[in-house]
């Protein structure tokens, strides 16, 4: 007994260096009613809702409450959090409609980076009695493991450079990208990563609205159904991985059916430019495949909203008709230590 | 546009964790100057040990000394050390493969600069001086050319093992409350309460957070509420709380300003403790310079009826 559950609308915030000039729920609302007026819904049709989001960003404590204001929660509605990126926000509304007890979720994430120093404050999310009375910071483990890719013959610094420069590229398309077109590659922020390889910090919000069955026909023209989706984690010390290889990607995409048909576009949630190699390799990704035309996370990198992001991307392209299967990846934790991976379909044109 | 209002905020807090036995003697073991990894079923030796295999999840306790000289896995140039960082010099991330472990240790490398630091480099530990058990009990590597250190094959048994961690952690961050929470902090200076409308259920809430909770939209229009407000309900406060300079006991209200629908929270004053009541009239007072009201006062009008505001408990 297995339902068909699509996602049906996407919508998301033009990404921002600070949005101090709006709270949380101020800069989460207006996405709020976008996705649902996409899918012609109120917040009393919606079955289940799903959030993610972190207090450490902005140093708000319970911030996920008052962002709860912005949906309206009353009558009192069927909500659960994760502190995670929304990606796994939408694998707990994924479960939630596979068991029949909602027809429909909203599934929303957001993130403000911009109050606080996001490279200390990721250390926060470390082995506490190892690693982080030392405080290495995102880009610091990001850039052990570049040079480690670097070391394995992997890729070098121009490819790297490469990596960033289409993205942004590709990002001058995407109205709600940060930072787009020929941006400079930069001085070394922390060896071998220069300040291109790093994402944009910034503030952003994301939705996806989640329809079974018949209900996800009425509420969108193609929806994207997801056939798969599956997430694993690895080992929290990094010295115990292989930081040039993405087991976890690999075997999260298996389980998510992703390599029993080819698919034509795939969102990576890969914030620094190494990541993208990590993830082709593990995906066994060749040419065939368009990578990251939103841009990805090197145009913008909503903390907590940036994996919702790429399966948002995704399944837009779908709804549009310009992609027929794609693969939507999510990362969590140091050097894609976790790693989520939707497989979407439209129907057959 | 008015202003964005910005404050320091400062997160801090001295987090004490308790260890588990392997954690307990790898961080005695720093202390004395020993390197201590943990030996896995299929005859690995993890350095920094653990509790459980990680791979088969299954408990580990085999506890094997191995040497403080190693090998660079792969490393990074930090040219400009942050807070809370190993060193204040610019320094090397690097991951060391200690000799005798199969895994390897995140820690810094202290170096002249990048040309100086490859993968497959030869490092030693330098210990802190000062050692209490703690990650930070090794300084950081250093480049060392010599042979393999020969570990001296410690059984993991120690005397005053540590059995805990005090790891202090602070992050700042500048707050700012956003479009319709600047708008009631401006206007309150002003001496003034202003709250927001919902387009929807007109109710007009004080302080204003920019949305309706229950209707999920954005309030807008600004209604000026009280000064004057009802009681209703309140408690009496007989701890005193730290930093603040009021004697207990006190009373601290719910209000409902003379045109809001949400009561809002107050310290009630200028009246003993014991005679507060729920459908009290009150004001704010202010004292000179304040951006806020110090506490409200009984305005000697009759108490409200209940039924004025029972829909606001």
């Amino acid at each position: 007994m297995s339902r068909e559950i699509a996602v049906v609308a996407f919508a998301q915030t033009g990404h921002r260096r600070t949005s101090e000039d709006v709270s949380e729920v101020e800069m989460l609302m207006p996405v709020l009613h976008e996705v649902l007026d996409r899918a012609g819904l109120k917040t009393a049709d919606v079955g289940f809702t799903c959030s993610g989001s972190s207090d450490y960003l902005a140093g708000r404590a319970f911030s996920f409450t008052l962002a709860l204001d912005g949906v309206g929660a009353w009558p009192p509605i069927s909500e659960s959090h994760v502190e995670m990126d929304g990606a796994w926000a939408l694998y707990e509304a994924w479960t939630k409609l596979l068991t029949g007890d909602a027809d429909t979720a909203l599934v929303y994430a957001y993130g403000k980076s911009s109050p606080g120093s996001l490279r200390d404050v990721l250390t926060r999310q470390l082995d506490p009695y190892y690693v982080a009375p030392l405080w290495p910071d995102s880009v610091a483990l990001a850039a052990l493991q570049a040079q480690a890719l670097i070391d394995a013959g992997d890729t070098d610094e121009p490819a790297l450079a490469a990596v960033a420069a289409r993205s942004r590229a590709d990002a001058t398309a995407n109205s709600h990208a940060q930072l787009t077109g020929s941006v400079p590659h930069g001085d070394y922020l922390v060896r071998p990563l220069r300040t291109g390889d790093c994402p944009p910090i910034g503030d952003g919000a994301a939705a996806v609205i989640l329809a079974a069955g018949d209900r996800a026909r009425e509420l969108c023209e193609r929806p994207a159904w997801i056939r798969g989706i599956d997430h694993r984690i690895e080992a929290h010390s990094l010295g115990v991985r292989d930081l040039t290889d993405s087991p976890s990607t690999r075997l999260a995409a298996e389980k998510a059916g992703a390599f029993e048909r080819p698919f034509d576009t795939a969102e990576l949630h890969a914030p620094f430019t190494a990541q993208e190699v990590v993830l082709r390799k593990a995906l066994r990704l060749d040419d065939s495949v368009r990578v990251n035309p939103s841009g990805g996370a090197l145009a913008a990198n909503p903390v907590m909203a940036a994996g919702l992001i790429r399966i948002g991307e995704a399944a837009a392209r779908i709804h549009r008709r310009e992609s027929d299967r794609a693969l939507g990846h999510a990362t969590s934790g140091p050097c894609l230590q976790q790693n989520l991976v939707a497989v979407l379909e439209g129907d057959p044109r | 546009m008015p202003e964005v209002l910005k404050a320091p905020l400062v997160v801090e807090f001295p987090f004490a964790r308790s260890l588990g036995p392997v954690q307990s003697a790898f961080l005695t073991g720093l202390r004395e100057r020993v390197v201590l990894g943990v030996r896995t079923t299929d005859g690995r030796s993890l350095v920094p040990p653990v509790e459980y295999d990680p791979v088969t999840a299954e408990e580990i306790r085999d506890l094997v000394e191995v040497a403080p000289t190693g090998t660079v896995t792969t490393w990074a140039w930090n040219h400009e050390p942050r807070r809370g960082q190993p060193l204040d010099t610019p320094f090397a991330w690097v991951l060391v493969r200690l000799d005798g472990a199969d895994t390897a240790l995140l820690h810094a490398l202290d170096a002249p600069g990048p040309d100086a630091v490859r993968t497959g480099l030869r490092v030693r530990v330098r210990w802190a001086e000062e050692r209490t058990g703690a990650i930070t009990d090794i300084a950081c590597f250093e480049p060392y050319d010599g042979d393999p250190a020969e570990p001296a094959g410690h059984t993991g048994e120690f005397e005053d093992v540590v059995t805990g961690i005090v790891a202090p952690a602070r992050l700042d961050y500048t707050y700012s409350p956003g479009r319709a929470q600047s708008a009631y902090i401006n206007a309150l200076a002003d001496r003034r309460n202003v709250g927001e409308r919902c387009p929807s259920c007109r109710k007009v809430y004080v302080p204003p957070r920019g949305a309706c909770p229950t209707c999920g939209l954005a309030t807008s229009e600004q209604v000026e509420v009280g000064p004057r407000g009802t009681v209703t309900t309140f408690c009496v406060v007989n701890i005193k709380a730290k930093n603040l300079d009021i004697e207990v006991p006190y009373v601290y209200g719910h209000i409902a300003l003379d045109g809001a629908d949400l009561a809002l929270h107050g310290r009630i004053a200028g009246i003993p403790y014991d005679q507060v009541r729920m459908g009290l009239r009150v004001e704010p007072v202010w004292t000179e310079g304040a951006r806020y009201p110090d506490h409200f006062r009984p305005t000697g009008e009759p108490d409200a009826d209940y039924d004025t505001y029972k829909e606001l408990l």
